[in-house]
């Protein structure tokens, strides 16, 4: 399509938002291929815990079976473990790219499924008008006025964790500000002559809807899209970090939680996973800012 | 309720009324019309801006929209009356059978999409085509409303058209189903007076083709006297006076009409115009709606309402002047 070429040019011109792009991409070749070549982030190893990464030393006591004591050594940093070990041994590296798996799945999927909610509701409120737009949007203020941690807390308490239960839970939560946006871009869509046009050639309500109303608004809704990814990123991370992520996969929340205790010798394990989070945080933040700016008229 | 020779209508309406229930009252922007339309006529329908001729269009497809309602009426086109059929079988008669133009090309395309998958989009809208006949048949329908190179505009959005272009497009929309009726809402009034020229030109040759029946909304009397078959004048939501081209435009009844042409055709230094303005379309005046312009009012018009008085075959006029009851 040629108007995606033409905002591909505008979006390319922005720097900020390619080198998000960039480090977007890196991190999903990671994660897609992560497996192939690191070891597994379950794997635990006792002997080798606390391994800094190179160029750091840490001096800690290790139990030596032969003597039946404890020995004071300085665990130097191999490239064996290029981003060190946890407290159980385990690699870090290998468990950074799991997060970014876990990651990069909550982030995508819990904002495809806001987005498609947010849009449904904000385009049938803003389009039928009347008694249809006053229930959905006070069920929309409803929904923002709900505090989102403490539901999904009481989600995961009631019905368990697991991955795909915290993506449902974001993405069911967080399509309240997409309604918003997409009913006022609409509302004012839907008194344009075109849409007039259309229905006196005999377009019905759906075609409208999905020819007319929702190509006109998709623009907002990728920007929207791409700067609601790290809210959902956060919160996993979030719910990870109080405990209440999935304890099968290792996501940078639940590492980063289990790196608070040893901050002070350790440090590596709490600052990599968070080092991670910021960036992907803010090249995500980066990408949507590029493009609201790109996908603005009159910015040339 | 004045009886046309009606056997030969397409389309017929009468006695309609569209309210609108706004906040500060009731507006009358149609109240109580009749017209017919014949096969392979041009009807134009003039009056000035608020005279409610776009209401008058838009009600003929259902297309009012809240607070706005089709208050009574009768529109009767191929054996039914479209104000008793269900709104799903309404959708089926738009674009289809009757179509219609707007006035603002520039705004009547939607800016995503390229201009051929608009003109397919009505096409397939009522009939079941494969997507290259589809295509096929659009890029012929470019061709009849004469836009150069089908072929490659077919891929363009409308930004890439000028505003006669876009009119040419939006007039292939509206033919996409061959509709019976083609209903006209000034759709000229946007573009400048060379372009305007050859899309009327266009009408006429689509008309001929076709044999369409137009209905062609307008304030321009320069462009009625090139296009009409028949003449409607409306004045506050009401037919002041229909009939024949030559009858209305060379003998003219009604004051209002006169008063119309006068503007046309002043000889004199200074332009004529019609004193006073438009009435508020709330607050009606008595009687009828034109008395307190009309240069010769009488006392009955003050009071009461004038209905159809027949001039000449089909020539009609809502005057006392002219027996009015």
């Amino acid at each position: 399509m040629r108007l995606a070429a033409y905002y591909w040019e505008r979006t390319k011109r922005q720097r900020p938002a390619m080198a998000g792009l960039a480090f977007i991409i890196f991190l999903i070749i990671l994660a897609v291929s992560g497996p192939f070549f690191t070891v597994s982030p379950t794997q635990v190893n006792f002997d080798e815990k606390n391994i800094p990464p190179p160029g750091f030393t840490l001096e800690q006591s290790i139990y030596n079976a032969s003597s039946g004591g404890f020995v004071t050594t300085v665990q130097r940093g191999t490239w064996e473990h290029p981003l060190g070990t946890d407290g159980m041994g385990r690699d870090m590296l290998a468990m950074l790219i799991s997060g970014a798996r876990v990651s990069l799945l909550v982030g995508l999927l819990a904002t495809g499924i806001a987005i498609i909610i947010g849009a449904l509701i904000g385009i049938t409120s803003a389009y039928f008008g009347g008694a249809m737009d006053s229930v959905l949007m006070r069920a929309t203020d409803i929904f923002m006025t709900f505090p989102f941690l403490l539901l999904l807390i009481l989600i995961v308490y009631l019905f368990g964790s697991s991955l795909t239960l915290i993506i449902m839970a974001i993405g069911l939560t967080g399509w309240t500000g997409t309604a918003r946006l997409v009913r006022s871009e609409t509302l004012s869509l839907r008194t344009r002559e075109f849409i007039m046009a259309s229905k006196a050639l005999g377009a019905s309500h759906l075609r409208i809807i999905f020819y007319h109303l929702l190509p006109n608004t998709l623009s907002s809704i990728i920007v929207l899209a791409t700067l609601s990814i790290p809210g959902a990123i956060l919160a996993e991370a979030a719910l990870s970090f109080i405990g209440l992520g999935d304890p099968q996969v290792a996501s940078w929340g639940n590492i980063l939680n289990a790196g608070q205790g040893s901050l002070q010798t350790a440090w590596w394990v709490a600052v990599e996973p968070g080092m991670m989070l910021f960036f992907t945080v803010l090249a995500f933040n980066f990408m949507g800012e590029g493009m609201r700016e790109a996908f603005e008229p009159g910015g040339d | 309720m004045d009886s046309e020779n009606g056997d030969k209508a397409i389309l017929s309406v009468s006695g309609l009324r569209t309210y609108f229930f706004t906040k500060n009252g009731t507006v009358k922007a149609v109240d109580d019309i009749s017209f017919d339309l014949r096969k392979g006529e041009i009807l134009c329908i003039v009056g000035e801006s608020g005279s409610g001729k776009t209401v008058t269009a838009l009600s003929l497809l259902r297309l009012i929209e809240p607070p706005g309602r089709i208050v009574e009426g009768k529109i009767m086109f191929e054996e039914k009356n479209l104000l008793d059929i269900p709104i799903s079988e309404m959708q089926k008669i738009r674009g289809n059978r009757i179509a219609m133009i707007f006035q603002d090309p520039h705004s009547s395309l939607n800016p995503v999409l390229t201009i051929g998958e608009q003109i397919t989009e009505a096409m397939t809208a009522h009939r079941n085509l494969a997507k290259s006949e589809a295509k096929a048949q659009t890029i012929e329908l470019l061709r009849l409303v004469e836009i150069p190179e089908p072929e490659r505009r077919f891929h363009e959005y409308p930004h890439q058209f000028s505003g006669g272009m876009k009119q040419r497009v939006m007039v292939a929309m509206a033919l996409a189903c061959e509709p019976s009726v083609l209903i006209a809402d000034e759709p000229t009034t946007a573009l400048d007076l060379t372009i305007q020229a050859q899309i009327l030109d266009l009408f006429m040759e689509l008309r001929k083709k076709f044999s369409m029946s137009i209905i062609y909304i307008t304030h321009d009397l320069g462009v009625v006297s090139e296009l009409a078959d028949r003449i409607a004048v409306m004045y506050g939501g009401r037919i002041m006076e229909k009939g024949r081209r030559d009858d209305v435009l060379k003998n003219p009844l009604h004051p209002y009409t006169r008063g119309l042409i006068d503007c046309l055709l002043s000889e004199s230094e200074k332009l004529a115009s019609i004193p006073g303005t438009i009435p508020n379309l709330i607050d009606l005046p008595e009687g009828c709606i034109f008395h307190p312009r009309c240069i010769s009012a009488m006392d009955i018009c003050r009071t009461e309402r004038p209905g159809s008085s027949k001039i000449e075959t089909e020539h009609y006029v809502y005057c006392f002047r002219y027996g009015g009851r």
